[in-house]
């Protein structure tokens, strides 16, 4: 038996998947695949299956993975890729099978793409929006947790970022503590900018990759 | 992607519901199709999406070239309210193209509660409500399932009904209208010829009048349209078209599995249900045929549970080499098979064995009536040794919950019979105790499940008032009141449902305009609880000069003309008659497999009417 990491994409309308949804939507695959499967013993017999991090409803992902355990003699990381490749929906492509090297638990950050489409006003509009809202002393957001409704700034959090108008759109990438720890979604800024800077606009994002702590690529 | 769609789904609930992609759904090229289906269930995506028929048709028409069938659902309120907010009319999943521009828009009428959204549907979709207001060939309403044995309260909205089983006569009628479109004819012309097909009802072509006493007079029909319009059914299952293939849903639906069809038709007569009588003659499959059908949905979809379908699966005659059949490979696959429906009188230790080898469903049993006189009223033949015995089994196996359902409100029922569905669940409660081999400390669950009866066309009970609301509700606290133990739970239906149902079941054509009225005061979702208003029905009523009381609670004279009398489903009211009589007199009828008693559907020359001789 061993764990290998399978490396996915979510796009199209995989987007408006929940990660519930996007675990039954993966178990099917897995068993359609007929990829030899390691199962847990007991009554109710599971396929192990660990996802790195869960995307937000509605967002694209570049780099996803989830870890599986197989039969390792039996298969190889080549062949599990084709298998499963064929047997999930278009909107969820493999694009490699490798030997995880950082436990999901070392993700400390995560980048982001958002493209804002004005539904009021043009790019440059929103851009000053945007830079308003970024001047701001603080950036006060609130975030459901399992403890009910949790208060923050926002300001503190945010890593790297960068924005520019791109045609009619406003292109924004960004850093974000990601992980078990802290995980602060971008959505959080959007919304900011919506409620605090009057914003008006259509939000595409997409997650584009995954870091630990030292800023390495998570593998 | 729908312009404007995608500013939207991030507001709703379950955007999934929306996008379409999922696995082996059926993307066409345009420029190659010529006729365009969308196939329309009036409920939402996890409803539709879990119902057999839809899938058994998609694939069907898909396999037809030319032909590009898609899928539609009703689009939660959420949903809805911001679809008319930004103006996005009612589109199909797999193009995202809107309904106005398909050849034929085909609803499935599964219950009569989903006719106000049938109407909400066509309106989403910007195309007129009332037939007689489409102009052009496009744009067909067409519509079938079990409903369409009535279809006259849809008469309005409808342009044509499949009578009975569609894989045959769907087909028959796209290629008429593929020959009609080429030709450029008619709507009234198109619809003229489709009449001819059998199978195939053309409600405008009909002419109800009524008598003074406000029951049909006649039902006429006009420009060659046949007088009375017969089923269409499948004789030979094994041959039947399945689908190789299910659309495999992102999202979780009501039933998430592979579903294999055994047979179709029911042996039993039970009096109330309407399926039962609709799909005469019983015709089965073959073990081998099901083997291998659910092996290449296993294969297709990944599910890693097969639910053995059918009205009344244990009945199969072959279940247990069919059972042992899947057993050869479904453990290697880590597969497990469900039973849908049991019935308590053959329900064996044996069979139980094998459904639970892997994962155990839930155990319900249907014994509808609390005591054995209303049970051989309407001829669910089973016993109360049998039920007890039955579920000693299935106590000593293991199982400590146990649902039963029931209905109340049944033709002759008294407060005796109600009172007797509490004592039938207490001596199910005892039976747990009375089990040597029960685990310490572990309790029993028994719930009994009420929901009021509704009598319908073709069945025996086609005659019968409903029971009125007030009536069922004193019926409802009787049943609370005569249990005496928190190991039972009762739940019950909402009466209010109960009689809505009852009036479109057996409705006439003057519903159209209730209908439609409903429609505009908002009515949608009717089957859904908290949608549901029967206040605003009412109004619907009042302002039609309708009394649905009329429809729900008249009992009608044998030889009154039904809505329905020019439809045909085999089985003759002279059998319905006969066994509505004997309901009276509590006697019982032997199922078709003991002794064939002559109802009609032999007409059809298959099944089990002919394997009998
Ligand atoms: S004709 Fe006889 S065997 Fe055939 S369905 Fe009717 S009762 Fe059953």
């Amino acid at each position: 038996m061993k764990t290998v990491r399978v490396w996915f994409r979510k796009t199209g309308a995989a987007r408006y998947i929940s990660h519930l949804d996007l675990t039954h939507c993966m178990a099917r695959a897995l068993h359609r695949s007929r990829i030899p499967l390691w199962y847990t013993q007991g009554f109710n017999p599971r396929a192990h299956m660990v996802f790195a991090l869960p995307l937000p409803l509605g967002m694209a992902g570049d780099r996803e993975c989830v870890d599986i355990r197989i039969e390792e003699e039996r298969i190889t990381a080549l062949e599990v890729k084709e298998r499963l490749q064929r047997a999930l929906p278009a909107t969820l492509p493999v694009f490699d099978v490798t030997e995880p090297k950082m436990k999901p638990g070392k993700i400390a950050w995560a980048s982001y793409r958002l493209l804002l489409e004005p539904e009021e006003g043009d790019a440059r509009r929103l851009e000053e929006q945007l830079e308003a809202l970024l001047g701001q002393e603080e950036i006060p957001v609130e975030k459901h947790t399992k403890s009910g409704m949790a208060h923050f700034d926002l300001k503190p959090y945010l890593g790297e970022l960068s924005h520019r108008v791109e045609g009619d759109a406003l292109l924004l990438e960004l850093m974000l503590p990601a992980g078990s720890e802290k995980n602060i979604s971008p959505y959080l800024l959007t919304e900011a900018l919506e409620s605090q800077r009057d914003a008006r606009f259509c939000c595409r994002a997409r997650r584009v990759n995954l870091y630990d702590l030292e800023r390495n690529v998570f593998e | 992607m729908v312009p404007g769609l995608e500013k939207i789904l991030l507001k709703v609930q379950k955007p999934g519901r929306y996008v379409g992609g999922e696995l082996n759904s059926v993307v066409k090229d345009k420029d190659g199709v010529d006729v365009r289906f969308a196939f329309c269930f009036p409920d939402i995506y996890e409803v539709g999406m879990s119902h057999l028929g839809m899938k058994i048709l998609y694939s069907l028409l898909n396999r037809m070239e030319g032909v590009w069938c898609e899928r539609v659902f009703a689009p939660w309120t959420d949903m809805e309210a911001l679809m008319r907010e930004r103006g996005i009319p009612l589109y199909a999943l797999e193009s995202g193209d809107p309904l106005s521009e398909f050849d034929i828009v085909g609803f499935t009428l599964q219950y009569e509660l989903s006719y106000s959204n049938v109407l909400n549907m066509l309106e989403l979709a910007g195309i007129p409500l009332l037939q007689s207001e489409r102009r052009g060939l496009s744009q067909l309403v067409v519509a079938g399932g079990p409903c369409a044995c009535n279809p006259e309260p849809l008469a309005d909205f409808v342009d044509l009904f499949f009578i009975g089983e569609g894989e045959e006569v769907d087909c028959e009628l796209v290629e008429l209208y593929r020959a009609h479109k080429k030709k450029g004819s008619s709507r009234e012309a198109f619809l003229r010829e489709a009449a001819r097909i059998p199978g195939v009802y053309v409600p405008s072509l009909y002419e109800v009048t009524y008598g003074g006493d406000g029951t049909i007079a006649s039902i006429r029909p006009r420009d060659g349209a046949p007088e009375k319009v017969t089923k269409r059914l499948m004789l030979d299952m094994d041959r039947s078209f399945f689908p190789e293939s299910f659309v495999v849903p992102y999202l979780e639906i009501v039933h998430d599995r592979a579903v294999a069809e055994v047979f179709r038709g029911c042996i039993r007569g039970c009096r109330f249900c309407q399926a039962g009588f609709l799909y005469r003659p019983l015709r089965e499959k073959s073990v081998d045929v099901i083997d291998r059908q659910c092996r290449s949905l296993c294969e297709t979809t990944g599910y890693d549970e097969i639910s053995l379908s059918s009205l009344s699966t244990s009945d199969y005659s072959r279940l247990n080499p069919l059972l042992d059949q899947l057993l050869t490979w479904t453990p290697g696959e880590k597969t497990g098979i469900s039973l849908p429906s049991l019935r308590v009188d053959n329900f064996s230790t044996e069979v139980m064995d094998k459904i639970s080898s892997v994962r155990r469903s839930g155990l319900t049993f249907a014994p509808e009536a609390g005591t054995q006189r209303l049970r051989d009223v309407i001829n669910k033949n089973v016993t109360e040794e049998e039920l007890m015995k039955t579920v000693a089994t299935a106590f000593s196996g293991g199982w400590s919950s146990v649902k039963l359902y029931f209905m109340i409100g049944l033709p002759t029922e008294t407060m005796d019979d109600v009172a007797g569905i509490a004592a039938l669940g207490q001596k199910v409660v005892d039976a747990f105790y009375a089990n040597p081999e029960k685990k310490k400390g572990r309790g029993v669950s028994v719930t009994l499940s009420a929901s009021g009866f509704v009598p319908k066309a073709f069945t025996p009970f086609q005659w019968e008032p409903q029971d009125t609301i007030e009536q069922l509700h004193e019926k409802q606290r009787h049943l609370v009141s005569s249990v005496t133990t928190r190991k039972i739970t009762c739940n019950y239906h909402d009466a209010d449902t109960s009689f809505m149902e009852a009036v479109f079941a057996r409705g006439d054509r003057r519903l159209g305009p209730v209908l439609l009225k409903a429609h505009e005061l908002g009515c949608k979702f009717d089957g859904w609880n908290d949608y549901f208003s029967l206040a605003r029905w009412r109004q619907a009523f009042d302002a039609c000069g309708v009394v649905p009381e009329f429809y729900a609670n008249r009992r009608r004279s044998f030889d009154e003309i039904l809505p329905w009398d020019h439809i045909d489903y085999g089985v003759t009211k002279d059998f319905f008659r006969r066994e509505c009589e004997k309901a009276y007199a509590a006697a019982t009828t032997p199922n078709c497999r003991e002794k064939c008693s002559a109802c009609g559907a032999a007409c059809f020359q298959g099944g089990i009417c002919h394997e009998n001789r």
